[in-house]
Formats: C-alpha cells, sequence, structure tokens
C-alpha cells in the first residue's frame, strides 16, 4: 500500500500543471514539509519491554545509527533554495529520487538494537520559540519596541518554566523529549542475546513455578520483535525496526512523489512558477505539518471504517421500519418524539429570551463607543467584555453538566446553561452592532441638546433594534441545535428520547427522533432565515 | 449677538483648524460663510453650537461662552441652537415627525425624553414647522422613504422645532440636487426674515453666497480673509481668496 502515497503525491503534481498551476510552489512546499519530517516525524517505531516503553524515532535521532539519512535534509534545503526556474525543476527531480531512494533503503533495513540518548533542552527550546514567534507576530502591530519585549519575556518565561524543576514535575514526558538512536555495535549485540539466552534456565525454572509456559532461546534480533527482555530494555536499548512504517515514512514518501514530478514539470516547462511561491509553498508545507500529525493523533483510519460497515447496515436494518406506535404494549414513540421535541423547542426559546434579557442592558456597557465619556464607564466596558470573553469560552454542554449537577435532570438545567451561555455570544453581537451604528444622528441629537440617554433612545435603538432582532433570532436557530445535544447530558428534550431508546437498543424508535431532528432543524432554520431577511 | 474673540482651534493631531478669529455677528443676520473644503468654515460653526471646543481664545453666543459649558448647562445651551448637516443626520428608521420632535427633545425632562412623551405644543410645533418646508401630508412617511431633498427639509424642520436663537447650517445643499439648493436657501432666508433668527450658512458656491446673503465671511487655511457686504465682494476678490487656498494645495 505504501506506494500509494508517492503516486499520490505526483498525482497531485501532474493535475496542478495541466491546470498551469505553479509546480514550483510544489518544490517548496515539498522542501519545507521534508525538512519539518526530517526534524519532527516518525520514521520507525523503537520497541522496549512494555508496550508504553515503545518511541519513535525522527529521521534526525536516528542521524547516528543511519547517518545517510541526513541526505534527506540536503535533498529538502536544495529544494527551498531559489535556483535558476529549469535548475530548480531538475533540483527538485533528483532530490524527490534521492528522498525516495532513502525511504527504500531505510524501510528494507533489518531490525537492530541502538541505545536511547535524549538531548535535553529540545523540547523545552522549541515551545519556547514557539511562543515567542506567537507573541512577535501578533504583537507586532504595537510597535517594535513593545513586541521584542513582550517576545523576549513570554519566550523566555516558557523556556524558564518548562526547563525547571517544576515544569518537568508537572510535563514529566518533556525532559528529554527528543531522542537520539546510537546504535549497540555487532558484538556488543551478540553478547547482549548470549547473555539473555544464558539466563534463560533461570527464568524458565521461575516460570515453571508459578505456571508460566517456557521461553525460548533467541537465535536473532528478529526474534525479540514481540518486544525486548525487561533488563535490556531497562539500559535504554530499543529494538528499532525500520519497516514498520509510521506516518512520518508515508509523508515523505508523498512528498518525495510530489517533488520528483513537480520538478520534472518545472524543468521541462519553466513558465510553471508564480510570484510568491515560497510564502504559499511555505503555507502549504504548515498545513501539511500540522493536518498529518493530527490525522494520525485521531486515529484516522479507512481500515476501520471498512471493518465497521456491517455493523452499520446492520444499525439501519434494526431502525427500519420505524416503530410509529405499538398499542399492544402501550408503548406511542411518535407522540413521545413529539413533545420532547416540543420540549426542546422550547428550551431554546426560554433560553434565548432569558440570555436577550440579561445580553440587551449589559451590550450598552460592551460597546466602546458608550463608554469612552469616564473612567467608571471605561472600567464597566472591560469588565464586561471580559466576563462576555470567560462566558464564550465555557461550552453551554459543559454549563448544563454544572447545572444538572446543582438543579438536578431536567430541562431547567438546560435553560439555564443555554441562557448563561448565549449572553456572551448575544452581548458581543449586539455591542457591536452598536459600535458600528451611523455616526451622524448622534451628532444630530448632541446637536439639538439631548441628555445621553434620550441620545442612546433616539439615535441609537432604532438603529440597532432590527439588527438585535436578527441576531437573537440567529441564536435561537444556533441554540435549538445546541438543546438537541443538551438531552444527552439529561437535561431534557429530544436528545434525552434518543440516548434513552438507544441505550435500551431500540432503534426502530430511536430513528423516528432523528428524522425528526433533521425535519425541524430545516424548518426552524428556513423559517428564521426567512423572517431575518424581513428584518434587515 | 455672537462674538469671538482670537478664537482658535488646533485638533489632537497638530492640525490648526482655526487662527485668531475676531468677529461680531448681530441677531437677525443672514450670513454666508465661503471657503474651500478645509479652510475652517465648518469648525468655525461647529464652535459655535460646542461641537468643538476652542483650544484658543473665547466665542460668547448670546452672552454665554459657549467653551465653557458643560453637561445639562451645555445641553441647555444647545437646545437654542438649531443645526443643520450636510448628511441631515436624521434617524432614517424613523417617521419624518419623529425626526421633528427631536428638536424638542432638549426641552423635556429626561424620563419624557426617553418614553417620548411629547406635549401638545411640541407636536404642534413640529407640525407646524413641516407644513412650513412643505411636508405637510408626509408627517408620518418614514424618512428612509423620502427623497434627498425632502430628508434636508425634515432636518431644517428639527432645527426649527427648537425655536432657536440661531441656526447653524453646514453645507446644506453639498448632498444634493444643484437644483434643490435655492429650495434650501430660500426656506433659510423666508425663516431668517419671518422670526429675525440669525442664520449662518457654510456654502461653497461663491454665486449662491452672494445671491443669498447679505454679509460674507471668507476663510483661508483657518484665518478669516474677508468679512463685509455681500456687494464688496468683487471676484477680483473671491478669486485672490480661492487662489490663496490653491497655492496652499
Amino acid at each position: 500500500m505504501s506506494w500509494l502515497f508517492p503516486a499520490l503525491g505526483v498525482l497531485v503534481a501532474v493535475l496542478t500543471s495541466v491546470s498551469r498551476g505553479s509546480a514550483r510552489r510544489y518544490l517548496y512546499a515539498a522542501g519545507a514539509g521534508l525538512l519539518v519530517a526530517f526534524f519532527a516525524f516518525p520514521f520507525a517505531s523503537a520497541l522496549g519491554y512494555l508496550s508504553r516503553e515503545a518511541v519513535h524515532p525522527t529521521p534526525a535521532g536516528l542521524l547516528p545509527s543511519a547517518p545517510w539519512l541526513v541526505l534527506l535534509a540536503l535533498a529538502a534545503l536544495a529544494a527551498l533554495v531559489p535556483w535558476p526556474l529549469r535548475v530548480h525543476g531538475w533540483v527538485g527531480g533528483a532530490g524527490g529520487l534521492v528522498v525516495l531512494a532513502l525511504v527504500l533503503a531505510w524501510t528494507t533495513r533489518p531490525v537492530f538494537l541502538a541505545r536511547v540518548v535524549p538531548l535535553p533542552g529540545v523540547m523545552e527550546t522549541a515551545l519556547g520559540l514557539t511562543v515567542a514567534l506567537l507573541a512577535f507576530v501578533l504583537l507586532r502591530a504595537r510597535g517594535l519596541p513593545v513586541a521584542l519585549v513582550a517576545t523576549v519575556l513570554l519566550g523566555g518565561a516558557t523556556f524558564g518554566l518548562l526547563a525547571s524543576p517544576a515544569g518537568h514535575t508537572y510535563f514529566p514526558r518533556i525532559e528529554g523529549y527528543y531522542k537520539t538512536f546510537v546504535p549497540v555495535s555487532a558484538e556488543e549485540t551478540r553478547a547482549l542475546i548470549a547473555r539473555y539466552n544464558a539466563g534463560l534456565d533461570k527464568a524458565n525454572a521461575l516460570r515453571a513455578e508459578i505456571g508460566l509456559k517456557k521461553l525460548e532461546p533467541i537465535r536473532s534480533l528478529v526474534d525479540l520483535e514481540g518486544g525486548l527482555p525487561k533488563d535490556l530494555a531497562r539500559e535504554g536499548v530499543r529494538l528499532v525496526r525500520p519497516a514498520s512504517l509510521r506516518y512520518g515514512t508515508l509523508a515523505a514518501l508523498f512528498l518525495a512523489g510530489l517533488m520528483l514530478a513537480s520538478g520534472f514539470f518545472l524543468a521541462r516547462n519553466p513558465g510553471l512558477a508564480e510570484e510568491n511561491d515560497l510564502a504559499g509553498g511555505l503555507v502549504a508545507a504548515g498545513v501539511f505539518s500540522v493536518l498529518v500529525p493530527s490525522f494520525y493523533a485521531t486515529e484516522f483510519s479507512l481500515a476501520k471504517l471498512v471493518e465497521g460497515w456491517p455493523f452499520f447496515v446492520n444499525f439501519l436494518d434494526r431502525a427500519w421500519p420505524p416503530n410509529l406506535a405499538d398499542p399492544a404494549h402501550n408503548v406511542f414513540p411518535l407522540q413521545e418524539v413529539a413533545s420532547q421535541m416540543a420540549l426542546t423547542v422550547e428550551i431554546a426559546l426560554v433560553g434565548t429570551f432569558l440570555a436577550m434579557l440579561f445580553a440587551v442592558p449589559t451590550s450598552f456597557l460592551a460597546a466602546r463607543n458608550l463608554t469612552r465619556g469616564s473612567g467608571l464607564t471605561r472600567a464597566l466596558f472591560t469588565l464586561m467584555r471580559a466576563f462576555y470573553n470567560v462566558d464564550r469560552g465555557v461550552d453551554t454542554l459543559i454549563l448544563a453538566l454544572v447545572f444538572v449537577a446543582a438543579v438536578g435532570l431536567g430541562p431547567f438545567a438546560g435553560v439555564l446553561a443555554m441562557a448563561i451561555h448565549s449572553i456572551a455570544d448575544l452581548g458581543k453581537l449586539y455591542s457591536e452592532a452598536i459600535e458600528n451604528v451611523e455616526k451622524g444622528p448622534i451628532e444630530a441629537l448632541e446637536a439639538v441638546g439631548a441628555s445621553g440617554t434620550g441620545v442612546v433612545r433616539w439615535a441609537i435603538l432604532p438603529q440597532v433594534l432590527p439588527l438585535f432582532v436578527a441576531y437573537t433570532l440567529y441564536r435561537f436557530e444556533i441554540n435549538f441545535r445546541v438543546s438537541i445535544v443538551l438531552g444527552f447530558v439529561g437535561a431534557g428534550g429530544i436528545g434525552f428520547f434518543i440516548q434513552n431508546a438507544m441505550a435500551s437498543g431500540m432503534y426502530d424508535q430511536m430513528i423516528i427522533g432523528i428524522l425528526a431532528i433533521v425535519l425541524v432543524v430545516n424548518l426552524i432554520d428556513f423559517g428564521s432565515s426567512w423572517l431575518r431577511s424581513k428584518l434587515v | 449677538m455672537i462674538e469671538a474673540k482670537g478664537l482658535g482651534v488646533t485638533f489632537p493631531g497638530g492640525t490648526e483648524a482655526l487662527k485668531d478669529i475676531n468677529v461680531r455677528i448681530d441677531d437677525g443676520e443672514f450670513i454666508a460663510v465661503i471657503g474651500l473644503s478645509g479652510a475652517g468654515k465648518s469648525t468655525f460653526l461647529r464652535t459655535l453650537n460646542g461641537l468643538v471646543r476652542p483650544t484658543a481664545g473665547s466665542v460668547h453666543v448670546g452672552g454665554v461662552e459657549v467653551g465653557r459649558l458643560h453637561g445639562r448647562a451645555l445641553q441647555r445651551f444647545r437646545r437654542t441652537v438649531g443645526f443643520i448637516f450636510q448628511q441631515f443626520n436624521l434617524v432614517t428608521r424613523l417617521t419624518a415627525i419623529e425626526n421633528v420632535l427631536h428638536g424638542r427633545l432638549g426641552y423635556l425632562p429626561t424620563w419624557r425624553g426617553i418614553l417620548g412623551l411629547y406635549g401638545e405644543h411640541d407636536y404642534a410645533l413640529a407640525q407646524r414647522y413641516l407644513s412650513e418646508v412643505g411636508l405637510a401630508g408626509k408627517e408620518h412617511e418614514r424618512v428612509d422613504n423620502l427623497s434627498g431633498g425632502q430628508q434636508q427639509r425634515v432636518a431644517i424642520a428639527r432645527a426649527m422645532a427648537q425655536e432657536p436663537q440661531l441656526v447653524l447650517a453646514d453645507e446644506p445643499m453639498a448632498s444634493l440636487d444643484p437644483r434643490l439648493s435655492d429650495v434650501i436657501l430660500g426656506l433659510l432666508r423666508d425663516y431668517n426674515e419671518a422670526h429675525g433668527v440669525t442664520v449662518l450658512v457654510n456654502i461653497h458656491v461663491l454665486e449662491l453666497a452672494r445671491r443669498y446673503a447679505r454679509r460674507v465671511l471668507a476663510f483661508n487655511q483657518g484665518r478669516l480673509v474677508f468679512d463685509g457686504p455681500a456687494e464688496t465682494l468683487t471676484n477680483e476678490r473671491a478669486e485672490q481668496i480661492y487662489a490663496g487656498s490653491l497655492e496652499a494645495l
């Protein structure tokens, strides 16, 4: 299957070149992506005694064991140099071939033993630099001195905290996170195997006493693929298995294919380049470098999807036809869905209404243009905005869990959670509407000698009222969808029905709930957007 | 009576909008203020109702030093000065009469203002001035359904409803069809003549200034460069006024 990955890279390059997109951008992207992969992506698994002792070395970490892997980094760097276009194409094409050959050579290498030598401070430095870079980018608009001071302080503080004993207590895995793998020499390997086999008699005697089966002596390292002996692993030795493909290997294969084909097309047609290729390529590489580990972390697997398909079909099979009513057993699911759905809408209505009640007055305090007057109003502004920001960060579902604990299971907990979370969302929208009103009427009302409240009432309110209504409707749409999920944490409504039906295996009842949701969500979205279009 | 002494305005950015203005205007005058845009005309008008505060010198209107007013006193003063804006500055979602009634807000207690509880007298005034500007029958029309010329007439009625001692009009025709200039200026001059209220109009069309005003003030780069009867503003003189600013551009 691994040949699919370079093929995919080639395909992307071909499609882009056919549509006259920039091939050089892919050279930059592949170069930068390979560089990231070289330093940060795993290229093998290395086993210890327990499964959690397994580590995943990067090419950079493997350099002591396979120095020739440095060619990977060189090929990547070469693709990042702004050569003349045709030369760039040849360099990229050759680089792609080199990377393919390297990956092939690496993955066909037999297993070997290596000693783990952690590099201290790598992760601490990397995180410190990341924070520093973010601080600089975000604060540059406030002037260079501020940005530089913030960069040094924040970056330094991050590094300092992580590298301190406290940091190593809170984040124990950070210390020596980055590991290099120094090979164990052939003689030493033989000696280790001999030592292991010599100790077997004693171990097997012990195992026989407690009824475990006898361990066989090992002839070569391949016999150890189930895991290393305990004492070897404790010495920091790991069994490196180049043939076990990790996502880094696959990413490198894809990028090699991309680089090879783009280079070829660029060499043939130097017109396949654009002005901002470097920037575009770096952005693409950045997205790639974030997406690939994310796919890995979320255990994305097409194979599992295929394996699970029959279960899905079985589920549908048991759900259809829906059980609308069963008078014989005195169950009326359709009736139940209808009343639970009504309750769901009611939760959304009350939650949104309560939120509006609190958001309208507070939004005036959270509008910058109305609070410039005095120190007191400026303080209130800061307070309101801080409240909104904290409140927005706490999702309805989390609040619902808290309120279920406080006021018990049922719709009241859901209403409270929804109201409190929506205040911030509505308040922020309202206050932005207030900040964007036309200034003219305000000036005119000030000029006729109206009081401050008079200006708000007659110059601002008439302008923002239709927007307030539109935003409230919009929030109601969202809150209705939220209130469906609220049932799952016990806060009442259709979600509660679905969860019950599912837990008791009544799929033919649950399907009614699902279909009702699809129907009502669309009805409410349609109705609310029609109303909103009438308003603005 | 309006009296400016050594009046100067420097904006926070450092721009000097007005420099050492000394002028005296008697009650009941109709004055055109001319000059290129950026010459200081607008700023001058805005110092007269306190929308802009002087940074040097002083300006008195009806015996009150405008720059020293704050809060309640400023509101009480402003209700006696009508201001007509180039962009009308109406609340377009409200009806014509509601906008004219805004001119009465300065005379109502705050709570009645918020609730919109205007008195009989206020309604009568609003009705009367809407008729005076020729919009009888349009009272309950929403302002965004009115034409530009009608909107500016609503704004003029709003200023009149204040029963002001002074009306300031800042380029009231600039956003309108030029043919409407005579309608707007005619309304303002009739009002001036009928009620004896002082009117100051910023105009950048020289010919209109000559035709309507008895007295002309000309500004150039923040200075008052001409103050006299409209007849003495010869073409030659006017060219000098504008030429200076052109060179500065």
